[in-house]
């Protein structure tokens, strides 16, 4: 705990010499039942255990709200999981009334809360307008019964539909998650799920492949038959920008102006402030984790006010070239003035000659100011990172 | 023990033929061997050996036989290895015997290397006793086998002896015979010593053990006796009789088989072959036949982790002590890292010695596809010794390219005559000869280009004739061949790994089949790599690797940002280890897989 309680220390003194804006991660650790291939943190929810979670994270709110600086304050907000819907609609009208007292956010703030549809009401989107949520990420996943089945999620595709409707019908700007690359999955249902979430009125897509990482059920006996993601990460970039939705990251696409900022902070590297078990957060150059365990949690909140379990710090070269792969997965790309800026002239020299010594020309845009990928050079990323990294 | 009492012999027989229990019963009925400490086939010392079920080391055996005329007679029995590539090792063996059973099986009839081996026991003037074997299996044609041996090995079957080892039948006759028709031997016992080493090992507390027949004279400890195709000159320690363990007696006189110790350090001071004589006292000229067998097939030995190469170079000079045939030197593969090239005897020799560093000394090993040795003559006359394909120089400075050839003697069932023709043309042969051992059974000799033979030619033989065809080859020399080197270029670069020597009229073929394997093998990058095939500089084959089409993985948020670096940092790591070539990397695993393919380019 004694450690715990110094790298909190560390994590809120480097919270405390921000000036400007920054963004803060809400970790909501609750499921229903953890799905196969996920490995985020995640607990199945008991009653009272999500009263008691909430009274920590208040705590950890208050630790770090004595070190915010005058001036500062929060520009994006989002609260991911889990499964925020786990929490009751009056348990989110009390926890962002708390958060709206305790830490100054800007009027234009996004705030984003992901919702699961098979727990999200309408009364959720009662308090969360209330509590002056703007946006709502929904997992949903597929439009096919038969590919949430083979995921395992709780929900049905009509589940889905009605989350949906409901979430843009209560005024939010809503995101649907898509996945593809799954098993028995075809192009034409792909599409179909594609179309129909544009129908429904969401203003912002993430779609990505389905994949099998350290830590999910599946990474000892995988699934069979899942299928090759090209054809579908070509037809989505061949087709959403013909609906106006513009590919404006690796993973999203969005009519203009509705990108998330919240997300778009995480590329910049800009400073994040995690908050709730689990929770990740990048504060002055320091990525830093939250314990793991509801247990462990609890008592680092209780004895010292935060619970920070892991940093990283992540400076120099190393740095600037974690930077350049993160900002070349957005469309913005390196802007070579502000690259230079933060990192240094040199790293941003050889990054540019390695990418026009090694990378076919078609992978990428180079122009007076800055390099950005193409679309093609958005598909074989990970080569191109590889040899930037 | 007199001369007159010594009988020294050997067996011939082929794989399967039975052999090893054969010389199993030999030992129990004279006694020499406790049934109670019999181990199945006591000769075939080595697990390999019993698990291949043929011989490799010679394990000579000493057996006191009381005879019908009631004398005591000693039986020395030397074990010849069952195997193509130990020629040369058969022929000593047969020159420390006086004579030799020759054992066939009465199913199968003469196979080829039993031929080859008991006309070399002709040759050398041994008495030949024939024996059938396996006369209690309901498939036996001993009358059959008998006109066989009579017409193509041309002996006498009046008195052959009808036995079953399995059974124990007709051993008591084997005795008999051996003690009544194999000659005494004849050395002079005071004349000055000549020995002949037919096989060494090592052992850790003993040094060097020389298996010796003494021809003339006598050996004891603490003579000074000098090898005199070696030269080396050493104090003998030690001299002793097989029972079949090792037995320290006074000394060894003319016509006596036994070993002798005497502070050797390694086997290659003591050659198979060479002759052992008494430093102080020199026989005027060594005893004939010794020539230094040199190996003929090599190949690459690499360690799976490249941090066990110490370890592999232990496990090789160990075997080396053991085995003076093989030879090895350091060698550096672009892709395999340090290592050695290894020369063999052939390629059961190479097999089996891959298999002993493996079982024997616990290395696991990675080993090139075997090749020859060329010899290559420039247009200005030099001739190059080449070992691999990147010692062949430019194509337009070859005068000529030598390869070495075997002439190969087949024994195949009349109905697999033509496939086996086939075969031999397929693999570049020349037909010298085609003759009829019997009405079902043809004798076929070619000649063949050894390249050719250690591809894949037991394989394809073997598969063609459903194991019904047996062979026999020896090594007649170098003949001049239109032969070519084919490089292989990535992305337009040539990568010497990949480079191979074959004759210009497979030439396409071959390099259309490593074109095709490295496809395969070679992932994906972010341009388009062309594969080619050339001879010189003309391209023969070309085939395309595709663009990587996608290569990523989406989401990316918080936490997963120092997995998701941590990841690129290890796919670089992994690339720094791969090899370049140009642009274009290729992973360890493509060049093991393509050295260690085994060439299936007719498939």
């Amino acid at each position: 705990m004694k450690k715990n309680s110094s790298r909190s220390q560390k994590i809120g003194s480097s919270l405390g010499a921000l000036s400007g804006s920054f963004s803060v991660y809400i970790h909501i650790p609750f499921c229903l039942r953890k799905c196969p291939y996920c490995s985020f943190f995640s607990v199945p929810s008991t009653p009272g255990e999500s009263e008691k979670y909430l009274d920590l994270l208040k705590e950890e709110i208050l630790f770090y709200r004595a070190f915010l600086g005058k001036g500062s304050e929060a520009s994006t907000m989002y609260f991911g999981g889990g499964t925020p819907t786990m929490l009751t609609p009056d348990q989110w009208e009390d926890l962002l009334s708390f958060l709206g007292e305790n830490i100054p956010i800007s009027p234009s703030a996004e705030i984003t809360v992901e919702a699961n549809p098979e727990s999200f009401t309408k009364r959720h989107a009662d308090a969360w307008r209330k509590g002056r949520i703007s946006r709502v990420s929904i997992g949903v996943q597929s439009f096919f019964d038969r590919d949430l089945l083979w995921l395992g999620r709780p929900h049905d595709a009509s589940k889905a539909c009605d989350a949906v409707r409901t979430a843009v019908r209560e005024g939010f700007s809503v995101s649907a998650d898509l996945m593809f690359g799954l098993g028995g999955q075809t192009l034409r249902s792909w599409a179909s799920s594609v179309e129909t979430a544009l129908e429904l009125g969401v203003e912002h897509i993430s779609l990505y492949q389905l994949s099998i990482d350290e830590g999910c059920r599946w990474n000892s006996s995988p699934p069979s038959g899942r299928a090759d993601g090209y054809s579908f990460y070509r037809w989505s970039q061949w087709y959403l920008p013909r609906k106006g939705f513009s590919q404006y990251e690796i993973a999203s696409f969005s009519l203009p102006g509705r990108h998330s900022r919240h997300n778009t902070a995480y590329w910049r590297r800009d400073p994040v402030l995690g908050l709730g078990a689990g929770a990740w957060g990048f504060l002055g150059e320091r990525r830093y984790r939250n314990e793991e365990s509801l247990e462990g949690y609890a008592s680092s909140v209780r004895t010292c006010g935060g619970s920070v379990a892991e940093i990283e710090s992540v400076s120099g070269e190393k740095a600037a070239r974690e930077a350049a792969v993160l900002l070349l997965r957005t469309k913005w790309g390196i802007s070579f003035g502000d690259f230079s800026n933060r990192y240094g002239q040199a790293i941003l020299g050889s990054i540019r000659d390695t990418l026009r010594r090694e990378a076919p020309d078609d992978c990428f845009y180079e122009s007076r100011d800055g390099l950005s990928l193409t679309p093609k050079g958005m598909r074989v990323a990970n080569a191109l990172w590889s040899l930037i990294i | 023990m007199e001369q007159q009492y010594i009988r020294n012999f050997c067996i011939i027989a082929h794989i399967d033929h039975g052999k090893s229990t054969l010389a199993d019963r030999l030992l129990e009925s004279t006694s020499t061997i406790g049934l109670r400490d019999m181990k199945q086939q006591i000769l075939d010392s080595l697990d390999l050996e019993r698990e291949r079920g043929i011989t490799i080391k010679l394990v000579p055996v000493k057996m006191n036989y009381t005879a019908k005329d009631g004398r005591e007679y000693v039986l020395n029995l030397i074990d010849t290895p069952g195997h193509v590539d130990f020629g040369y090792e058969v022929s000593r063996s047969l020159a420390a015997c006086e004579g030799a059973l020759l054992v066939v099986d009465a199913t199968q009839g003469v196979e080829a290397q039993t031929l080859a081996n008991a006309y070399m026991a002709v040759d050398q003037g041994l008495e030949i006793i024939p024996v059938i074997n396996k006369i209690d299996l309901p498939s036996s044609r001993p009358d059959y086998v008998i006109r066989e041996i009579e017409d193509v090995v041309g002996l006498d079957c009046d008195h052959v002896i009808l036995a079953s080892a399995k059974e124990g039948r007709g051993i008591g006759d084997i005795l008999e015979r051996v003690v009544e028709k194999v000659p005494a031997p004849v050395g002079d016992r005071e004349a000055p010593l000549q020995a002949m080493i037919f096989d060494s090992v090592y052992d850790n507390y003993k040094g060097v053990i020389c298996y010796i027949r003494v021809i003339n004279g006598r050996i004891r400890p603490g003579q000074t006796i000098r090898f005199m195709a070696t030269g080396g000159v050493f104090p003998v320690e030690e001299v002793g009789v097989f029972r079949p363990g090792f037995q320290p007696c006074d000394e060894l006189a003319a016509g006596e088989v036994g070993y002798v110790v005497s502070n050797i350090k390694t086997v290659a001071e003591a050659h198979t072959g060479d002759t052992i004589t008494d430093n102080g006292r020199p026989a005027a000229s060594p005893l004939p036949g010794y020539r230094k067998v040199k190996p003929v097939v090599f190949c690459g030995f690499y360690p799976v982790e490249r941090d066990e190469y110490p370890q592999l170079r232990d496990a090789l000079e160990k075997l080396t002590l053991n085995d003076s045939s093989i030879n090895f030197e350091p060698e550096t593969s672009v892709a395999l890292g340090f290592g050695f090239r290894c020369g063999f005897l052939g390629l059961l020799h190479m097999d089996v010695s891959k298999e002993r560093l493996r079982r024997e000394f616990g290395v696991e090993l990675v080993a090139t596809a075997p090749n020859v040795v060329y010899e290559v003559v420039s247009k200005d006359g030099e001739v190059i010794e080449a070992h691999r394909p990147s010692d062949f120089p430019e194509i337009g400075d070859i005068q000529e390219v030598r390869e070495p050839v075997i002439k190969i003697s087949l024994f195949v069932p009349t109905e697999y005559v033509g496939k086996v023709m086939k075969l031999c043309q397929d693999k570049r042969g020349t037909y010298v000869s085609m003759d009829y051992l019997a009405p079902d059974r043809v004798r076929l000799v070619y000649e063949l280009p050894l390249a050719e033979f250690i591809i894949d030619f037991h394989d394809k033989l073997k598969s063609q004739t459903r194991g019904y065809a047996s062979l026999d080859y020896e090594f007649i020399g170098l003949k001049a061949a239109d032969l070519v080197r084919v490089d292989v270029l990535v992305s337009g670069e040539a990568a010497d790994a990949f480079s191979f020597i074959c004759h210009r009229d497979s030439a396409y073929h071959r390099g259309q089949a490593a074109v095709r394997k490295l496809k395969e093998l070679i992932p994906s990058q972010l341009f388009e790599v062309p594969i080619q095939a050339s001879i010189g500089k003309k391209v023969i084959v070309r085939q395309n690797v595709k663009a990587l089409r996608k290569d990523v993985l989406a989401k990316c948020y918080g936490g997963d940002i120092s997995r998701k670096r941590k990841l690129l940092e290890k796919q670089k790591e992994g690339k720094k280890r791969m090899k370049q070539i140009g642009r274009v990397s290729i992973p360890q695993e493509a060049f093991l897989a393509f050295l260690q393919v085994e060439e299936d380019e007719e498939k």
